[in-house]
């Protein structure tokens, strides 16, 4: 099959779900002209015009706002928050005016936006350009929350995303944006809600979310060799959370490590383990093990980064301590 | 004592003109730059005390802010209503008060309302509204130091100032307001927001000046008459629906930016003392531009021409006699340096 | 200005209909009968009817925490309205927003906002859709003078104006931002000085003369219609009650209070519209009467209304 890049696969989700449906557009910083930050929407405002890829001012608020206004009234926008660590200018229209609206409204109002987003460390972009914050918006109800791992996936759940009837976070991962895998050139979607287990394995469970599966995927590659077998789940979106599949897993293996470029005190991997330990206590041999980032900004330094992002010998270690 | 009063208009230059027509937006805090320059150049003729009207901005005390001023600068001892009512109370306080000119920031609105306090003070009227024609464009400085001269008595006050003429409005025989320019009859029965763009409810016009040069409806007048209207006159003009074939039709500038055709009936000059009624109620009177005053069903409401509008300095004429009867020379006056306080070595 | 009688005795009623609602609802407050925080509209009820009385049905509007007189005047329906403050299942938000949530989508009422300045984007988002699709709906987004502080305030103008957008925004500058007065909040009298930051006419009206709002509006919405973009219309006003009841009102004067009721929009208007023989006294007290008794069965609804049962508490959230 046809291989793309992940990048490219966001792209085409774009522009085929444009052309479906004339409702949908894109707003953002630099998302016109210049095609995106980092080129995720390039070449849709020569398709679709200026009209429908709208290069907006730097002004975070008024971009999500005014999606939150659009979907209210009729439109599917899909705007693009350059470095998810910009959230923060715009949070009230996200937490309190996004995802609260139709809970608030008894029901009467629909707001079917996406966000999409560019998280993640590795380029040296220091502390507000590098953080991964899906956590922040697993815990606001209302919000759904997207984190793809894979071309497939991308391209899936940014279709299902679009023509959900709810706002959704698309968390995507900067590092991973050229990484190539199989896509269809049909259109077609991948359920929000819906884990994917990415290796079958039985000796240990490791969940990993975005640039992490990689990892993940790796490091399960390395321990095979040594007899240990792996499974990766990946859970693709956070909210909600597929409970089954990672439950399956589990009763599988009995040893689960969690893997996530977010920190980890209350970062996902804490609902996860949560999660785990009110279902599926019974089926563990072992405890809960994370492997995130350590409880600090992220630093600029190569070196420092590199010993701040969770890197393949980590899971491994995990694992192995589960293994031992 | 040399005192002079100010009536800053916080109110004036932002009403609906500025979305109907193209009225220019005058904030406060120019209000405030204008004011200092007034007040520094109030202070280099040797005015040596100003009382002003407080409002709830505060023009004056922030003129005052960034400028060391010797003379006494002290509000009025006034409630502030935040209408035009505040205006009229503070030119009569400042008349009672002895204040030997008035120095007034705003729109015709604005000069009316003060006019309707007192007219025997003069009047140095500087624009900051809307429709200006009494009120004329000079910069702060200039209006500062010709109020300073006519406050001083250093220019002869007869010699500099001229009458200006008004027009009383009655409602069934009694005086209820006045204009400085132009008195409209307008066809409505509330007074909304006050400002006059649709002209086919314009029924009726008593101007006290008459100049294609003016701007807003005593435009109109200028633009019916073939020579200049002497000052001893006014005029009345009829107008018609826009619609209707009577009479002709003028194009005049009845607003800034707002060019429109009229269709005058008929003109006729008036004189001093004359009285033209008008006949339809109910109605809304428009002052300068402005609708102001409800006309009930049944009420009849004339306009009389009269001398005794405000006296008005004339700037130009100020300034020559200064100088030429040596009234004054910085040099006589340490306190103020055109040159910088390091002097200028020529 | 042509008003036809029937929108005068329109704004009438709508003004009246806003103050019995509101002084009722504050009589229940103190009853324990509504609960949380209620932010009442009395000695605004000018704003919120000149402005609608230049909406249609499709028009939008987007509101503020004070929200029940626009709510009122794009035409929500009393009953829904009071049931939600007594936090009742037959509410408009089923008993989940409350005061200050209250919507009514399909009237263009997208909502009542508890945090100052969030509804500005929202606002040219519904503007946005407007041009998008090409119709001629517009939206008056209405905000006070302390949101007017707020970075989406500016957000909101730049975007509408850079765009052109079909909005009204309508400052309600009643002096006060809860307890700050505008003199200590800003340092201009005129929020609508700061529409000329973004190349949109600003003008000051009356905010408590119904007819100057009215024809101020009407200009704003024509312009909005054909296009033109947006413009900012700073009505002044004045809250006769605290920022929210129960508010001791430490930070103003008695005196200030009494001189602004000397400007209280209902008798103003009610003068005019008998002098000028648009309504008896006759007609106006027969009004007051039904509208009393409307705001009574409106109390009656929410009162004998069910309440919510707990379960209801997971509804909603999700589409």
């Amino acid at each position: 099959m046809r291989k793309l890049t992940i990048r490219a696969a966001i792209n085409e989700a774009l522009r085929q779900e444009m052309k479906r449906d004339p409702d949908v557009y894109v707003l953002g910083e630099d998302v016109g002209v210049f095609g995106g930050c980092f080129g995720v929407t390039a070449g849709l405002i020569d398709e679709f015009g200026p009209e429908r890829v709208i290069d907006t001012p730097i002004t975070e608020s008024a971009i999500v706002g005014s999606a939150v206004g659009a979907a209210a009234t009729g439109l599917r926008p899909v705007a693009e928050l350059m470095f998810m660590d910009f959230v923060g200018v715009t949070l009230d229209q996200i937490f309190n005016q996004a995802a609260k609206m139709r809970y608030m409204f008894g029901g009467k109002a629909t707001i079917p936006m996406v966000i999409r987003t560019a998280c993640g460390a590795g380029g040296s972009a220091a502390a507000q350009h590098s953080q991964s914050l899906e956590a922040w918006f697993m815990h606001v109800p209302g919000l759904k929350v997207v984190a793809p791992s894979t071309s497939y996936d991308a391209k899936g759940l940014l279709v299902s995303s679009i023509r959900d009837d709810n706002p959704v976070i698309f968390v995507e991962h900067k590092f991973i944006y050229d990484m190539e895998g199989e896509v269809p050139e049909d259109l077609y979607t991948v359920p929000l809600g819906k884990a994917d287990v990415k290796r079958e394995g039985s000796d240990v469970t490791v969940i990993a979310t975005m640039a992490m599966v990689h990892r993940a995927l790796e490091a399960a590659e390395e321990l095979s060799k040594e007899g240990v077998s792996v499974e990766v789940v990946d859970p693709r979106t956070l909210q909600p959370l597929d409970n089954e599949t990672i439950i399956e897993s589990i009763k599988k293996t009995h040893k689960v490590v969690i893997v996530h470029e977010a920190v980890k005190f209350a970062g996902p991997g804490a609902e996860i383990a949560a999660m785990i330990a009110d279902e599926a206590f019974d089926y563990l041999d072992a405890p809960v093990k994370r492997v995130a980032a350590p409880f600090t900004p992220v630093p600029f330094s190569p070196v420092l980064e590199k010993e701040y992002i969770p890197g393949k010998e980590k899971i491994i270690n995990a694992v192995k301590e589960l293994t031992a | 004592m040399a005192l002079v009063g100010i009536i800053a208009n916080p109110a004036s230059g932002k009403d609906i003109r500025r979305l109907v027509a193209h009225g220019s937006v005058f904030d406060n805090i120019e209000k405030v730059n204008i004011v200092r320059r007034i007040l520094l150049g109030l202070q280099a003729v040797g005015a040596d005390k100003v009382l002003y009207m407080p409002d709830y901005f505060g023009i004056v005390p922030r003129a005052v802010e960034n400028v060391h001023l010797k003379m006494s600068v002290e509000p009025l001892d006034m409630y502030c209503e935040g209408t035009q009512e505040d205006s009229t109370l503070a030119a009569r306080l400042l008349a009672e008060e002895g204040a030997r000119c008035l120095v007034v920031l705003g729109g015709d609105g604005t000069n009316r309302a003060v006019a309707k306090g007192s007219v025997s003070v003069p009047f140095m009227s500087v624009s900051t509204g809307t429709n200006n024609i009494f009120p004329c464009m000079v910069e702060g400085t200039i209006a500062g130091m010709a109020a300073g001269f006519v406050a001083t008595g250093l220019v002869p006050v007869e010699d500099v100032t001229f009458p200006a003429k008004r027009l009383d409005v009655m409602i069934d025989g009694e005086a209820v307001d006045l204009a400085l320019v132009d008195v409209a009859l307008y066809d409505d029965i509330f007074l909304g927001s006050k400002a006059i763009w649709d002209m086919d409810r314009v029924k009726e016009l008593v101007l006290t000046q008459a100049k294609p040069s003016n701007i807003g409806l005593s435009s109109v007048g200028g633009m019916v008459i073939d020579r200049p209207m002497p000052q001893e006159k006014g005029l009345h003009v009829l107008l018609g629906p826009s619609d209707s074939d009577e009479g002709f039709v003028v194009t005049a500038p009845v607003a800034p930016g707002l060019i429109k055709p009229v269709r005058v009936l008929e003109v006729n000059e008036i004189s001093l003392g004359e009285e033209v009624s008008f006949d339809l109620s109910p109605a809304v009177i428009a002052l300068d531009g402005e609708r102001e005053v409800e006309v009930l069903p049944g009420k009849k409401v004339s306009v009389r021409l009269n001398e005794n509008g405000p006296r008005v300095v004339d700037i130009e004429m100020t300034m020559w006699l200064a100088v030429r009867n040596k009234a004054w020379s910085p040099a006589a006056n340490e306190e103020v340096s055109f040159y910088g306080s390091s002097g200028h070595n020529a | 200005m042509a008003v036809e009688k029937e929108k005068l005795n329109w704004m009438y009623r709508n003004m009246l209909t806003i103050r019995n609602f509101e002084e009722r609802v504050a009589e229940l407050f103190a009853a324990g009968k509504c609960f949380g925080f209620v932010h009442l509209y009395v000695g605004e009820e000018a704003v919120a009817t000149g402005v609608c009385a230049n909406l249609r049905k499709e028009d939008y509007i987007t509101s503020t925490h004070r929200g029940h007189g626009h709510l009122i005047s794009k035409g929500g329906d009393l009953n829904l309205m009071m049931a939600e403050l007594f936090g009742r299942r037959t509410g408009y938000c089923k008993g989940k927003g409350g005061s200050m949530h209250i919507a009514d989508v399909e009237l263009g009422i997208l909502g009542a906002n508890g945090i100052v300045g969030g509804g500005f984007p929202a606002a040219v988002g519904a503007g946005f859709t407007a041009k998008y699709k090409g119709t001629d709906h517009v939206v008056a987004c209405f905000f006070g003078d302390g949101a007017s502080n707020q970075g989406t305030f500016h957000e909101a103008l730049n975007m509408a104006s850079i765009w052109k957008l079909p909005v009204v925004f309508v400052n309600e500058n009643n002096f006060y931002g809860i307890s700050l007065s505008q003199k200590r909040s800003m340092n201009i009298p005129d929020v609508a000085a700061r529409a000329a930051s973004y190349n949109i006419p600003g003008v000051v009206v009356d905010g408590n003369d119904v007819l100057a709002v009215y024809e101020a509006v009407q200009e704003a919405v024509k312009r909005a219609r054909s296009g033109e973009g947006p413009t900012l219309v700073e009505c002044k006003t004045y809250r006769y009650r605290g920022h929210f009841e129960g508010d001791p009102t430490v930070y103003r004067t008695e005196e200030e209070v009494r001189e602004w009721k000397k400007k209280d929009p209902i008798p103003r208007f009610e003068t005019r519209l008998s002098q000028m023989g648009i309504m008896t006294e006759d007609q106006m007290k027969q009004l007051r009467d039904e509208i009393s008794n409307q705001i009574e069965e409106a109390v009656k609804f929410a009162d004998e209304s069910p309440w919510p049962s707990p379960e209801e508490v997971l509804d909603d959230v999700y589409a």
